[in-house]
């Protein structure tokens, strides 16, 4: 297995986090710069001082709310002392273990095996498991995946996956924005038609570049080997990977019906999760997280 | 030419600040690691009277055990230095062994709710003193790489930092006793 460091690995999630944050600002900059020309050039300056307040907002909102947003986004609740003793044991042996300090645990339903970290440093961390996990895991599986949480945030994936995730979020409610506002075309006004045609075809044609890119920037968010760095350096929390192992080959073992998993999470949050929460029967060349064999092997391997 | 120099010498004292913090740092993560062993053993030591608490309503003739357990609780908080409170810690830990190894033979007791509830804490902090010994452990070795490994090793002679001695905590039996349902 290839050695990483762990300080490389982190300053390049700290590198990569500011160049995500560029992009978001420079994006609705652009995207105002374009709205401007559609509508009337006389608004050109209102609209673009609109655009960097509401691009400020957007990043300094993604920035400092983004844990409560993929909390709120997934319905998650504060994990209650008394009712979820073993999350909170396992998490309190982690954080002695990492020397980090506790994050705040949260609980999703579902009845899948899943959980996730997020926030933007380890001082402001929450990770939040879902009620099949806390009711399917036994302490070592539990251990083990709360682990590879803490891997996550202790390398800084936290702040670079769910800054991602922002991105992936406001890319797709834009397109969403652009193809509702094709249906009322009359925006250009009365005799600039064919203006405004063209500049509706060249945003139609920017988002086509843009979605591929997105979906590129989901895989190299979680870009598998983040994944396995997790896992490694998970094991040097517990010292024990036959936990996390177990705890993946539970997850591949269980059968969840289409209905149940669709509606519960949305496509931005996927890299976050431990395991794919669409469960994809094909590992494409875009899957976010890597191969469930292949992880087991190299954690039984070690 | 004078710019180099003075760039230069900035370069050298940021290299110097850069050692000393970075020692710093480690020698604050070994306390901390230790600290956090303290408190789980305070802990433990706290759960002691509840423990016997409600041992005795189920299983009064176990009476020699109990002031066995008593005794070590006493001996760990008259523990002064960390050393001592580790080795004492340990005893504490034993002699909970063996109260909670006989009441395998109080099936009242083990449906206790209560005793359940300080069985599972126990077995936690018990988790929990074994993670706080491997993290001090790491601690302690990557301060010791630092302080003889090129170049740290000259910065360790000039702040007057050495090696540090492993304090000796003893393994925790992890083999927790299983609570069958």
């Amino acid at each position: 297995m290839e050695r990483v460091s762990f300080d490389d690995q982190i300053q390049r999630n700290k590198i990569k986090s500011i160049f995500l944050i560029a992009i978001i600002f420079v994006f609705f900059i652009v995207f105002g710069y374009i709205i401007s020309m559609i509508l009337d050039p006389s608004y050109f300056f209102i609209i673009m001082i609109v655009a960097t307040i509401f691009s400020l907002i957007y990043v300094v909102a993604g920035y400092y709310k983004s844990d409560k947003i993929a909390l709120a986004s997934v319905n998650a609740k504060p994990a209650s002392r008394t009712e979820h003793r073993m999350l909170y044991h396992a998490a309190e042996g982690m954080s002695i273990a990492s020397g980090l300090p506790m994050p705040k645990l949260y609980v999703m339903e579902g009845e899948e095996i899943n959980a996730f970290a997020s926030g933007r440093d380890p001082n402001h961390s929450v990770i939040c498991f879902t009620t099949g996990a806390l009711k399917k895991l036994d302490k070592q599986e539990l251990e083990g995946v709360m682990a590879h949480e803490m891997s996550h945030i202790a390398n800084y994936d936290i702040r670079f996956m769910t800054l991602t995730a922002v991105l992936i979020g406001m890319i797709s409610i834009i397109a969403q924005m652009f193809l509702r506002s094709l249906w009322f075309s009359e925006v250009g006004g009365r005799n600039r038609d064919g203006r405004t045609q063209i500049i509706l075809i060249v945003v139609g044609i920017l988002f086509a570049i843009l979605a591929p890119i997105a979906a590129q920037l989901v895989s190299f968010a979680i870009s598998r080997k983040r994944e396995y760095v997790a896992d490694a350096s998970g094991v040097k929390f517990t010292r024990y990977p036959t936990g996390l192992a177990d705890a993946l080959r539970k997850i591949k073992g269980e059968h969840v019906q289409e209905s149940e998993k669709k509606h519960r999470v949305s496509k931005a949050m996927a890299p976050l999760f431990i395991s794919d929460p669409f469960k994809r029967k094909v590992q494409g060349l875009f899957s976010t997280h890597p191969p469930v064999d292949e992880r087991i092997r190299r954690l039984e391997s070690m | 030419m004078l710019l180099w120099l003075i760039g230069l010498a900035i370069l050298v004292v940021l290299i110097f600040i850069l050692y000393y913090n970075r020692f710093v740092t480690l020698e604050n993560r070994i306390d901390n690691s230790l600290s956090q062993i303290d408190v789980q053993l305070r802990k433990r030591a706290d759960l002691v009277p509840n423990l016997i608490g409600s041992v005795k309503g189920y299983a009064k003739h176990e009476k020699g055990i109990m002031d066995e357990v008593t005794k070590a609780r006493k001996a760990f908080m008259g523990a002064k230095t960390m050393q001592q409170k580790v080795d004492k810690g340990a005893e504490l830990q034993r002699a909970l062994g063996s109260i909670l190894a006989v009441a395998e033979n109080y099936p009242q007791l083990r449906a206790n709710e209560n005793f359940l509830h300080l069985q599972q804490e126990l077995a936690a902090i018990e988790d929990k003193v074994a993670y706080a010994r491997q993290h001090y452990n790491d601690s302690i070795l990557s301060y010791n790489n630092l302080c003889k490994k090129i170049p740290g090793r000259a910065f360790a002679s000039m702040y007057g930092k050495s090696e540090k001695k492993y304090l000796e905590i003893p393994q925790e039996a992890r083999a927790v006793p299983k609570v069958e349902f």
